[in-house]
């Protein structure tokens, strides 16, 4: 990556070793204060212009390069995302109103975002549109010079933290159900806005089901065009897909195993040394195919299926990794290797997740099927 | 590293690919299984013209690049030559075989040359194949080599062993997928291409991560021999173990939505299938290279974002 994206890195890492704690697991445990930690680490990551260093530098930004990106994503993600959920609104929320919002809503919105200041969430799964996202049926209804929104929306994280929402609704029924969908940017303090928390084994902040009933918004909330909401929709996944470096996770475990295990590690049956083997190299395969999607996208080249083929081999990565490593961790000392058992019990709970976050891998399989056929 | 091969390099292998498809194609080792004597003779004159023998892919990196492509066009048509073995010759050699360290074998019987071995503790040899009256049809052109010791390998003549042929077999991945989805998109059952059905689908989606997944390694594992790294044994092992891997699952996948007709002489997955055998295998195969990969980076783990946590 060269030596700019190498200094980021140790600076980087000098940043996390300073202001987030070692057994730091992320924002949405238990203890309010790894919430706190995350603002506060946006913060300071903002003062730097690291948060959103892709940006461009008049919206906030460090005008980097997408492998300056990448290195954030990397550290971030592999020390149990710092940023807490402030990720979303850098990788996909900013951009997606960069790209589509009027000059009202960049001034609003995206100052707050390059500072660390505002969370967001994103509406759009709901209990019988999941995968099937085209077929949601929260309704915006035309009330005078806006719309009346009232429908339930589920699985959001982070809404009950967050002060915006990235909200779909169903604007009007055209020929096809993606036709007559819009954005909505929302506030999420609004009292027609209710939010209830889904405990999960991800932690008890996290998930959440949100419902709204007869949401007044106005003209100035819809970002794009009305009814033309389903492309932003596949840029915004196409953004999530690549924004989570899930390899930088499984490897910086899979590394720290021996060193965690001490002399325990040399007791480890042969086949298990050969397995964590054979992890570090399916993770150095899911990196490269990451940055091979990066550099045809950063040279305009970029074939739809290859962003799919990524996502799943890193999902596979990610689960594969997640056994390998509690079984490895079994062995591991109780007392001593403490944050590492707990680090690892985490990326295995959070591994149940990635074949469904952000699109499930099989809509990923529909997506790569159709670029190998020939048949997008 | 640079994430493609130089177009250079790109366009070399394609030429080799194109040539080797019109001076027989898939006809080139049923020709060779048939006379085995005709075995050098099929190819070699192309080879001069492709200028292969003029390569030095150990003193040049451009020439590596393209020595990897011709491997991997020679794999593409499962063209019954040892191109990669001899392509990473050392001085005063005719070619390079990785060995085990017991029963010492390699898929270059027939072809009368004086071949250097190494093992992959850096034992070197100097070898001839073992004369066997075994068909080709069933042995692959595998033979027992007949070693004599000549001392320690240099540890880049390991890495450039391991990784040449990788490429080979990364061809027969590249082929065997390209036969499969042409398959799936003609042949019909239940009245309609086997293509539309999701499962066929899914099963070719999984197949095809997995050879996008080794070509990356493969490329990584070239640049780390170009660089002349100090791991490059490690991620040539690396390679190895996810290339024979994803044969495995390329090469069911393929045979599966082939059905029948897969395992049929007409068909040229068949020959891939069969012909990949000796690649998959020596000098040892996934639960081998697993171990192999494991003891030789102990807990150091391989060269990564956090290589420096354990170092």
């Amino acid at each position: 990556m060269g030596a700019v994206a190498g200094a980021l890195r140790g600076e980087l890492r000098e940043l996390v070793a300073r202001h987030v704690p070692p057994d730091f697991l992320g924002a949405f445990t238990d203890d309010p204060n790894d919430l706190e930690t995350a603002q506060r680490f946006s913060r300071t990551l903002a003062d730097r212009s690291l948060l959103c260093i892709a940006w461009p530098k008049e919206y906030g930004g460090g005008d980097a390069t997408v492998w300056e990106q990448t290195v954030v994503r990397e550290e971030m993600w592999a020390h149990h995302e710092p940023r807490g959920a402030q990720y979303m609104g850098v990788n996909w929320v900013g951009p997606t109103i960069m790209r589509h919002g009027t000059d009202a809503q960049k001034r609003t919105h995206l100052p707050p975002i390059a500072r660390g200041e505002v969370i967001w969430c994103q509406g759009f799964s709901e209990p019988d549109a999941g995968s099937d996202l085209a077929s949601l049926r929260t309704t915006a209804r035309r009330d005078g010079d806006g719309w009346r929104v009232t429908g339930q929306k589920v699985w959001t994280s982070y809404a009950g933290m967050a002060q915006w929402c990235f909200l779909l609704a169903r604007t009007s029924t055209g020929e096809r159900r993606q036709q007559g969908l819009t954005i909505f940017l929302v506030r999420m303090d609004d009292p027609a806005v209710e939010v209830r928390p889904i405990d999960c084994l991800m932690g008890p902040h996290h998930l959440n089901e949100v419902f709204i009933t007869d949401l007044k918004v106005t003209e100035a909330d819809v970002l794009g065009e009305v009814d033309e909401g389903w492309k932003v929709v596949q840029e915004v996944l196409a953004f999530e897909r690549v924004g989570i470096a899930r390899y930088a996770r499984c490897e910086r475990l899979l590394m720290e195993a021996p060193r965690a295990l001490g002399d325990a590690w040399d007791e480890l049956p042969e086949e298990l040394h050969g397995r964590w083997a054979r992890m570090l190299t399916h993770c150095r395969r899911a990196r490269l195919l990451a940055y091979s999607v990066l550099h045809r996208q950063s040279e305009g080249r970029v074939r739809p299926g290859d962003a799919a083929g990524y996502r799943i081999a890193v999902t596979r990565l990610d689960q594969d990794s997640a056994e390998v490593l509690m079984d490895i961790a079994a062995h591991a000392p109780r007392e001593s290797a403490r944050a590492f058992r707990a680090a690892v019990a985490d990326h295995h709970r959070y591994a149940h997740a990635s074949t469904v976050a952000s699109g499930s891998i099989d809509v990923q399989r529909i997506l790569l099927a159709r670029h190998i056929l020939g048949t997008a | 590293m640079n994430i493609d091969l130089s177009e250079e390099a790109f366009a070399y292998g394609r030429e080799a690919q194109r040539a080797l498809g019109a001076a027989g194609g898939d006809e080139l080792v049923k020709r060779a299984e048939a006379d085995p004597a005709s075995r050098a003779g099929l190819v070699e004159p192309l080879l001069g013209d492709l200028g292969a023998w003029d390569l030095d892919p150990r003193g040049d990196a451009d020439d590596l690049e393209a020595a990897a492509a011709l491997s991997r066009a020679f794999g593409y048509w499962a063209a019954p030559y040892p191109i990669a073995e001899r392509l990473a010759r050392p001085a005063g050699s005719d070619g390079l075989v990785v060995v085990a360290d017991r029963h010492p074998e390699g898929a270059v019987a027939g072809l009368d040359l004086r071949w250097t071995t190494v093992t992959l503790d850096g034992a070197r040899g100097v070898a001839t194949a073992v004369p066997s009256d075994a068909r080709a049809r069933d042995t692959a052109f595998v033979t027992a080599l007949d070693v004599r010791s000549e001392g320690e390998a240099d540890v880049r003549d390991v890495a450039l062993g391991l990784v040449l042929p990788c490429w080979t077999l990364l061809g027969m991945l590249d082929r065997a997928m390209e036969l499969t989805r042409e398959h799936v998109l003609v042949r019909r059952q239940f009245g309609k291409p086997l293509a539309d059905k999701q499962g066929v689908q899914f099963q070719l989606t999984d197949a095809e991560v997995e050879r996008a997944g080794v070509a990356m390694l493969a490329r990584y594992a070239l640049w780390s021999v170009q660089d002349g790294r100090a791991e490059a044994v490690h991620d040539a092992l690396a390679l190895r173990l996810a290339v024979i891997e994803a044969a495995e699952t390329v090469l069911r996948t393929c045979h599966l939505l082939h059905g029948a007709v897969g395992f049929c002489d007409e068909a040229a997955l068949s020959w891939i299938s069969r012909y990949s055998q000796p690649l998959r295998r020596l000098p040892y195969g996934v639960s081998g290279t697993g171990a192999r990969l494991a003891r030789s980076i102990g807990r150091d783990g391989l060269t990564g974002l956090f290589s420096e946590v354990t170092a």
